[in-house]
């Protein structure tokens, strides 16, 4: 038994669409969102007493501003007593977990706002953002010089874990297959007008083999907030409190080729720690929320996790288990793949996803009786696995 | 486009044996005199036992392709030029690995746990780069 557990809850979520805003100020993703999450919440805006902005990329002056407190003058949060940045890369919205429980727990804070926003979509281009991910979080001494970058960084696995298992393009293109008919269902996702088939995928542009285009996230603008506090406030607050259950977390590497095992990473290991905190099993879980970024992660995430064994989780997506109504739901919306890439938000969207299934307020995509989920986010180049299980009840 | 000039290793100054002597083309990595790990990329102390008696010794510049990639579109800047190129994740004989280009090959012909060896590149007076080919 683990006395954390179930100690600290989420009470509101916001988020703005995904996409392309060149006229609109990256500062407006953030405070829609926050805005969004204090009236899911139903609290008044003078309840947030700690607002954790985590890092936008696109900008260190817009940086600069969340650092220094503007979301907390916009907002006229007039009982704020600390605002601070906390930030490493895709993984930080499950440190921002970690470290507003913490604060809730001992009491240091009672209700924290998290905000993610950013402007990738439009405030770089094509390749200025291709060149942004070939040093951030790339080793400038040991990988920058050998044209080394995000796509050839997801092949490297990718070719790998293809030689290891046997898995095929076909199962790797059923990943995305699976997150747009998500995405498809979800007003919020980049590419929700059309579907994808599997040929279409196939027949995409290479970018690094084996990988291509459509097997690849694309950058976008967007945003995304939730707001923590005390299990026992929750219940006050909300009729559908969700409850950080387990976490599990480690660190493998920061130079990528200093990772010793590319086609396993750190899941297993930080997967163990979040069940057993949680009491629970894979078995148990209804909805399995993988930080994607490209199929592979996806795959190696459900297997290392330990919902079926290695070298089987293609199948799951080739034989449709992980799409709508099937019964691994996986990575309910879309993905980065699918609703967008937003920097450090990808994982902020899927926390924010899994919280939304189990407040029962995912409309058309909502999993029915979903009690149990789980949600993995990982930074800079794989560099750790985050695992956090959520749960609309304590078990 | 112009193509920007090619990155170069942004280099601390307890790496510098390593890039002096791949200028004399020789492939030099860390040994812990106290736990005898073989270390690589180069540390101020060992990642294993926490020791600061560390020794430079020389690779054998055997190893084998963990994992490979030919790179056909959208590159870094710098390397537009040079697609397709392959990246690698070299394992050498000592137990150390390391990211690099296979070069001097077919890349649609490189396959994992392919045997490679060191080649030098020059990248300017400055650098000499480590670089494999298939055996």
């Amino acid at each position: 038994m683990n006395n954390q557990r179930g100690k600290v809850a989420f009470v509101g979520i916001g988020e703005v669409p995904t996409g392309r805003y060149p006229e609109t100020a990256a500062i407006y993703h953030a405070i829609e969102s926050a805005k969004l999450a204090i009236r899911d919440a139903g609290i008044n805006k003078e309840e947030i007493d700690y607002v954790m902005p985590t890092a936008s990329l696109y900008s260190p002056a817009f940086n600069t501003e969340l650092v220094t407190c503007r979301i907390v003058e916009e907002l006229g949060l007039k009982n704020c007593k600390k605002n601070c940045q906390v930030f490493s890369g895709g993984s930080s919205s499950s440190n921002a977990l970690t470290l507003a429980s913490g604060l809730i727990e001992s009491g240091a804070a009672k209700n924290v706002l998290f905000v993610h926003s950013d402007r990738l979509g439009t405030g770089v281009n094509l390749q200025e953002g291709i060149d942004l991910f070939s040093t951030a979080g790339i080793s400038s001494e040991w990988e920058v010089h050998f044209g080394q970058h995000y796509s050839s960084i997801a092949a490297l696995a990718t070719t790998r874990y293809k030689y290891e298992t046997g898995c095929t393009d076909e199962e790797f293109s059923a990943v995305c297959v699976s997150n747009r008919k998500w995405a498809e269902l979800n007003p919020n996702a980049f590419f929700n007008k059309k579907g994808l088939t599997i040929e279409e995928v196939m027949a995409s542009k290479m970018l690094s083999t084996p990988l291509r285009a459509k097997q690849s996230n694309m950058l976008f603008d967007g945003g995304a907030a939730f707001i923590l506090s005390s299990a026992e406030r929750a219940r006050d607050m909300t009729d559908t409190p969700v409850y950080i259950l387990g976490e599990g977390g480690i660190v493998t590497h920061f130079v990528y080729s200093q990772e010793p095992d590319i086609s396993r990473f750190g899941w297993k290991k930080a997967g163990k720690e979040a069940f057993e905190q949680a009491g629970l099993t894979p078995q148990d879980i209804d909805i399995a929320e993988i930080y994607d970024s490209y199929p592979i992660y996806q795959i190696i995430g459900l297997e290392e996790l330990g919902f079926c064994g290695r070298g089987e989780a293609g199948k799951l997506f080739l034989n449709g288990d992980t799409f709508p109504g099937g019964k691994l739901p996986c990575t309910t919306n879309g993905g980065m793949l699918s609703q967008g890439h937003t920097g450090a938000g990808g994982a902020v969207a899927l926390l924010v996803e899994s919280v939304r299934q189990l407040m029962g307020k995912a409309d058309k995509r909502q999993v029915e009786g979903a009690k149990y989920a789980v949600e993995t986010a990982t930074g800079g180049t794989y560099m750790d696995a985050q695992v956090t299980v959520l749960g609309n009840e304590i078990p | 486009m112009d193509t920007p000039q090619k990155p170069i290793p942004v280099v601390n100054p307890w790496a510098k044996p390593f890039w002096e002597a791949t200028k004399q083309e020789k492939l030099v990595f860390q040994k812990c005199s106290d736990c005898q790990k073989n270390i690589f990329y180069p540390r101020i102390a060992c990642p294993e036992c926490f020791s600061d008696n560390l020794e430079w010794v020389e690779a054998s510049g055997k190893g084998i392709i963990y994992s490979y990639t030919v790179v056909e579109s959208n590159s870094p800047t710098a390397f537009l030029a040079d697609m397709p190129y392959v990246v690698a994740i070299i394992k050498l004989e000592e137990g150390i690995q390391m990211l690099s280009n296979v070069i001097d090959c077919d890349p649609y012909k490189l396959t994992c746990d392919m045997p490679v060896e060191v080649v030098f590149e020059k990248l300017n007076d400055e650098f000499t780069l480590p670089k494999f080919r298939p055996v």
